[in-house]
């Protein structure tokens, strides 16, 4: 095992049921990185998860305290949590279903009232723990076992999403990008508010042989470096370009969820002593 | 000279016929069954309230909006119910009583958060205002069609859940902190199922000083240690999981082992089970809460709960007064399904607002012989006094409920 996984993950979990070149661990480990060189421990992260690959394979791997949320509710479950218990780090982590498509909902509104969270968005580019199906993020066109004739429908980019609906840190990556992926983490983890990492991956059984006709990693890897770079191996130009990088920084530039209503409780518990004693000084003179 | 019958004395069965005598501070109030469950709540430790806007529940959540913050509690406006009830269980898992409410459009969605708290063995409280429905209905007007939707009030079977009904406004108060107490001591998520009528009459309401220790309300404990989920016990007062003080639970949707981690194996399925359902089938008498008035000699008896209780109440003490021997069973709990109440052989109108028939069927179930179960169905309005009289008159004298317009007998 290595350094990472032997500090913080759970070693009953450990290898993750995932199957053969998933980029899922990959990225875990890379998130240990983050939380490793910022200083961390198991007890200062609360490690939240959905439904689906990313959600299934990434649960209860962490060492410390776990949960994994009914398919998209996550940030539901972390916004409450965040009340009661809001100087921990949460890092949740889920795919492109829970984030894009049956949690959006819930996602758009973290980011309006800038929970204190960092989402990793973990992109397979579909539901590949069904079988293969196109997500939002498909991109158009490409085949399927859902889409046999390719994807009719346009797909849409979640980074845009919560960037318009406030989130205080957005950032993409892939797969291909290690240390730029190490380093928005640790960014996206210093920012008392929302943010939002959406990183994608390659899933060799499904998305990789249906859409790419390839369960072959490297090139499933190769697939996605190529479209970070706008061209393929050959030189010529790739269908579409997923720009990569930071996209909004507004870290700590507004105040985090949870303290907004703890800074409500204390203005109308003063309010109220305040009345209080003005009675008694009222009904004493 | 007036004398009082003791036959026709109600016998209430349910903790707060005590806590009643034992509370005396306090503030004597003319408010809502809203206000009611709110300050039942906050009586009982409730410090989160996430929740979706809808009638007739509403103003739960505006009492809510404003009586948290005083006490250093939190309110959340969701962006549905999905995330009302989930927001909810994040809390209850740091450490806070949580509490929701809603009406039947919202407690649909809420299926998926309760399967997960219910899972998860996470203490919270969920009020549904029942109106007339399907779907919308009439937003205004009360039923009771959530009878069985909230016994299963999840997908997938293999639990059990606990489900209390108020019939008035004072009762909601010590009901809801009863609800919060049972949520603790099982570590489940309690349904208050309440309807249009108990939530927004107004009536005389006693709530007693905050200033007033009220030792009967169990505090949140905190299960700092394993085994996280006792599978395979029926244990009662296990304390609740607490995420964010570094035991390394494990919180999740799937069969789970006693550190919570998901595993797919019978022996986990079976032994899980065993937990979900026997903590409450093995503690049915802990559970137990109903009014009964004149069961000595009855022989024909009226069956009902929440608000048209009350008429159905008042129409049996009518038709005594008509010369027929009737009873009056008013269940509290409806889930765990009282089973025992109905062994007496004698025969049973079952009144409810709703024409399909729900709680009838359960009595039908439990009754010696179910020939003798008679369905008294109404819709949108309350039973009168009068028609619930000359039911039990009609089935005394002919075995049978008379014609009556809007009155629905077949099930």
């Amino acid at each position: 095992m290595n350094k990472l996984a032997a500090k913080y993950l759970r070693p009953s979990q450990i290898p993750t049921k995932a199957c053969h070149g998933c980029g899922i661990g990959m990225i875990e480990n890379w998130l240990l990185q983050a939380i490793d060189e910022l200083g961390f421990d198991q007890d200062d992260v609360v490690f939240g998860t959905g439904i689906g690959c990313v959600g299934r394979q990434t649960f209860a791997t962490w060492g410390g305290d776990n949960f994994g949320a009914t398919h998209g509710r996550a940030l539901a479950v972390a916004t409450g949590l965040k009340l009661a218990q809001p100087d921990k780090k949460y890092l949740i982590v889920v795919g492109d279903g829970d984030a894009a498509s049956i949690g959006t909902s819930h996602l758009i509104h973290a980011a309006r009232r800038n929970l204190g969270v960092t989402v990793i968005c973990e992109d397979n580019m579909g539901y590949e723990s069904t079988g293969g199906q196109f997500s939002p993020t498909t991109p158009s066109g490409y085949v399927t076992n859902s889409s046999p004739y390719g994807m009719v429908e346009p797909p849409f980019d979640p980074c845009d999403v919560v960037k318009a609906a406030g989130a205080t840190f957005v950032a993409e990556t892939t797969a291909t990008q290690w240390h730029q992926t190490v380093k928005i983490v640790k960014k996206a983890l210093q920012n008392d508010g929302f943010s939002f990492v959406h990183v994608r991956f390659p899933c060799n059984e499904n998305f990789g042989a249906y859409a790419l006709g390839t369960r072959d990693t490297l090139k499933n890897l190769e697939w996605i470096y190529e479209h970070t770079q706008g061209r393929k191996a050959d030189g010529s130009p790739a269908d579409f370009t997923w720009e990569t990088g930071i996209k909004h920084d507004a870290s700590n530039s507004r105040p985090e969820f949870s303290k907004l209503l703890r800074d409500l409780n204390e203005r109308v518990r003063a309010d109220l002593a305040a009345k209080a004693a003005a009675t008694t000084a009222k009904s004493s003179s | 000279m007036a004398t009082v019958d003791p036959a026709l004395l109600p016998n209430l069965v349910a903790p707060w016929s005590e806590w009643e005598r034992r509370a005396t501070r306090g503030r004597r109030l003319l408010e809502a069954g809203t206000y009611a469950l709110t300050e039942g709540a906050i009586a009982a430790g409730c410090r989160v309230f996430a929740g979706y806007p809808i009638t007739p529940a509403t103003d739960i959540a505006e009492y809510m909006s404003k009586r948290l913050p005083q006490v250093g509690g939190y309110y959340m406006q969701a962006e549905d119910e999905l995330a009302g009830m989930h927001m909810c269980a994040g809390a209850s898992l740091g450490g806070l009583k949580a509490m929701t409410a809603t009406s039947g459009p919202g407690y649909t969605l809420m299926h998926d958060a309760y399967g997960w708290a219910l899972t998860n063995e996470i203490p919270l409280v969920v009020v549904d205002a029942m109106r007339v429905g399907p779907i919308s209905g009439i937003t205004g007007a009360p039923g009771q069609g959530e009878f069985y939707v909230a016994r299963y009030c999840t997908h997938g079977g293999n639990f059990e859940t606990i489900v209390l009904s108020p019939s008035s406004v004072q009762e909601a108060f010590w009901l809801t902190i009863d609800a919060f107490n049972l949520s603790e001591r099982f570590r489940t998520p309690v349904t208050i199922l309440t309807d249009q009528v108990v939530s927004d009459m107004w009536e005389d309401l006693f709530v007693p000083d905050s200033t007033e220790p009220l030792d009967f309300v169990v505090p949140r404990a905190l299960n700092l240690s394993m085994p996280f989920y006792p599978v395979g016990s029926a244990a009662l007062d296990v304390p609740p999981n607490v995420i964010g003080h570094g035991t390394g639970v494990c919180v999740s949707a799937y069969t789970h082992t006693e550190e919570g981690y998901d595993i797919e194996e019978m022996e986990a399925q079976w032994a899980q089970t065993y937990r979900l359902v026997n903590k409450i089938r093995h503690h049915r008498a802990e559970l137990s809460r109903y009014e009964t008035l004149g069961l000595g000699d009855a022989e024909v008896i009226a069956v009902a709960y929440g608000a048209n209780a009350r008429t159905v109440k008042t129409g049996v003490l009518e038709a005594r007064r008509r010369g027929v021997r009737a009873g009056f069973i008013r269940l509290i709990t409806l889930w765990p399904f009282l089973d025992s109440l109905f062994e007496r052989d004698a025969r049973y109108v079952v009144c409810e607002l709703n024409y399909d028939g729900q709680l009838v069927r359960e009595v039908m179930r439990a009754a010696p012989d179910k020939r003798n179960v008679h369905f008294m169905g109404k819709s949108a309005e309350l039973h009168t006094v009068a028609e619930v009289a000359t039911a039990l008159e009609g089935v005394a004298r002919s075995g049978r409920v008379p014609e009556l317009p809007f009155i629905w007998t077949e099930v």
